[in-house]
């Protein structure tokens, strides 16, 4: 059992290289045929979000309404709780990459307290102190252009540099180097799939009603993808993103409304 | 010119400049102190449409049967009072405005205000249980307020999420709200990109959005 659940840890790990390997397949559509100047692979992309959408409605959207039903709120926030934990050591990583040193020692002491429940009960008195930060986060902090925009089979939506960011995350990231027994190989080999039906069973209605109600579910993911990746950069690394934030739009319009 | 005449001349341009730039000293102060009453008027109009918003929402929802014909005039008659639908739909078209004509921006509008009260009819249940706390009110711009908060589950079963409504304050007709932003993300510009993105895959036809929307409206 274990045996094949470290089997299919492997794979997991090597998900985000093999949708890299995928993604040079890319073909791009003519300038014409484009709806977004971000997304040159639109056609190959939306080839991916259909399959993911597949996925979404044959496995993830059953799992988590199940586990909606099943698991108690604090059995939920449990779980959450312990996947936010097992993210701090990147949040430490990333931030004394930035020079942001404050965060990186909050982000260890957070972890150093929680690891006594193995992150599963807050100790902390302000969970919100710390800041997330990803690899593809302190590539925006270095000014590398966030590049295109690329829909990942399983992993979802991404640009060039958030995609860069994920997998050097998941190499860097000291929990994955932990060898200590089948129990902890166990948790760390489901945490990717029960992540993802903690995610989408957070996000429940708000992900059906994209699925199901939008003109263009495909847009519409793209448009929030964008615009949450940008608020996220934006709040935590205090830099303008490449795109025009909601403001700007806004101010253009009410200085010529008609 | 004799020199006493000149340097009369002076005198006098000297005494109008003074006199110029005295009215000016007394008119600063009321400039100074008419700018920030002008914020904060615009931030107490915003703050008012986002409280007398929410408690008609709470009023709603305490007397919510689930009748969908009720809930239907109960939210249509929240959102005229409450929500700019012409703008809204107006933004929601982007650049594809100004193309269209008369009658496709009729029927736009009219297509569009429907939406939004579907959706928000449809989603109507999902605030049940949620309270509002207010967090601040920024001014961007002269015509536009930002009021913040927090929606909280008091089932505690939901994070909370946080709301920033964008409430358009123009000085001679009420404040309205244009935008709601849910997790930073905006709802309009969202719907915007979507919109321009169905108009784009179809060669810049405006009247294609029209006919995907109403089509998306009548499927069950």
């Amino acid at each position: 059992m274990f045996a094949l659940l470290k089997r299919s840890r492997n794979r997991i790990s090597a998900a985000p290289f093999a949708a890299i390997l995928l993604l040079a397949a890319c073909s791009s559509v003519p300038d014409a045929e484009k709806t977004d100047a971000r997304d040159p692979y639109e056609g190959s992309n939306r080839k991916a979000f259909a399959f993911n959408m597949g996925l979404d409605t044959h496995i993830l959207e059953p799992a988590a309404n199940g586990y909606r039903n099943v698991m108690p709120p604090a059995g939920r926030r449990a779980i959450d709780n312990h996947i936010d934990w097992t993210g701090l050591p990147a949040t430490t990583f990333n931030s004394t990459l930035q020079g942001r040193f404050e965060n990186a020692g909050l982000s260890t002491v957070h972890f150093i307290v929680n690891s006594l429940t193995l992150g599963l009960v807050d100790l902390t008195e302000d969970p919100k102190a710390v800041k997330s930060q990803d690899f593809g986060q302190t590539l925006a902090s270095f000014d590398v252009p966030e590049g295109n925009y690329l829909m990942v089979p399983v992993l979802g939506p991404n640009t060039s540099r958030s995609l860069t960011g994920r997998v050097v995350d998941s190499v860097t990231n000291p929990m994955s180097f932990l060898k200590a027994g089948d129990a902890v190989q166990t948790m760390q080999t489901l945490r990717p799939p029960v992540a993802a039906v903690s995610m989408r069973a957070n996000l429940f209605e708000a992900f059906n009603d994209v699925k199901y109600n939008s003109l263009d579910p495909y847009a519409r993911t793209r448009s929030l993808y964008y615009q949450g990746r940008a608020g996220r950069i934006n709040a935590t690394v205090g830099k303008p993103t490449d795109n025009r934030t909601a403001d700007d739009q806004f101010e253009s319009f009410l200085e010529d409304p008609k | 010119m004799t020199r006493k005449r000149q340097i009369g001349i002076l005198i006098s341009d000297l005494r109008g400049w003074l006199r110029s730039g005295f009215v000016c000293l007394c008119l600063l102060p009321l400039f100074l102190t008419a700018l920030p009453a002008r914020a904060s008027d615009q931030i107490a109009a915003a703050n008012n449409v986002i409280t007398s918003m929410i408690s008609q929402v709470e009023t709603y929802l305490e007397t919510d049967s689930g009748n969908i014909e009720k809930r239907t005039e109960d939210i249509t008659k929240l959102l005229d009072t409450h929500f700019d639908l012409p703008a809204i739909a107006r933004f929601s078209a982007g650049p594809y405005w100004r193309a269209a004509n008369e009658q496709e921006r009729i029927d736009y509008v009219q297509t569009m205000r429907d939406v939004v009260i579907g959706t928000v009819v449809r989603n109507f249940d999902q605030l049940s249980g949620l309270r509002f706390t207010k967090i601040d009110s920024q001014a961007k711009g002269d015509k536009m307020v930002l009021v913040r908060g927090l929606f909280n589950d008091s089932t505690g079963k939901r994070p909370p999420v946080s709301v920033g409504w964008r409430v358009i304050t123009p000085a001679m007709a009420p404040a309205k709200v244009l935008d709601v932003e849910i997790e930073n993300i905006s709802m309009l510009v969202t719907q915007k990109q979507e919109n321009i993105t169905i108009i784009r895959q179809n060669e810049g036809r405006f009247s294609a959005l029209i006919e995907a929307m109403r089509k998306r409206q009548q499927a069950p």
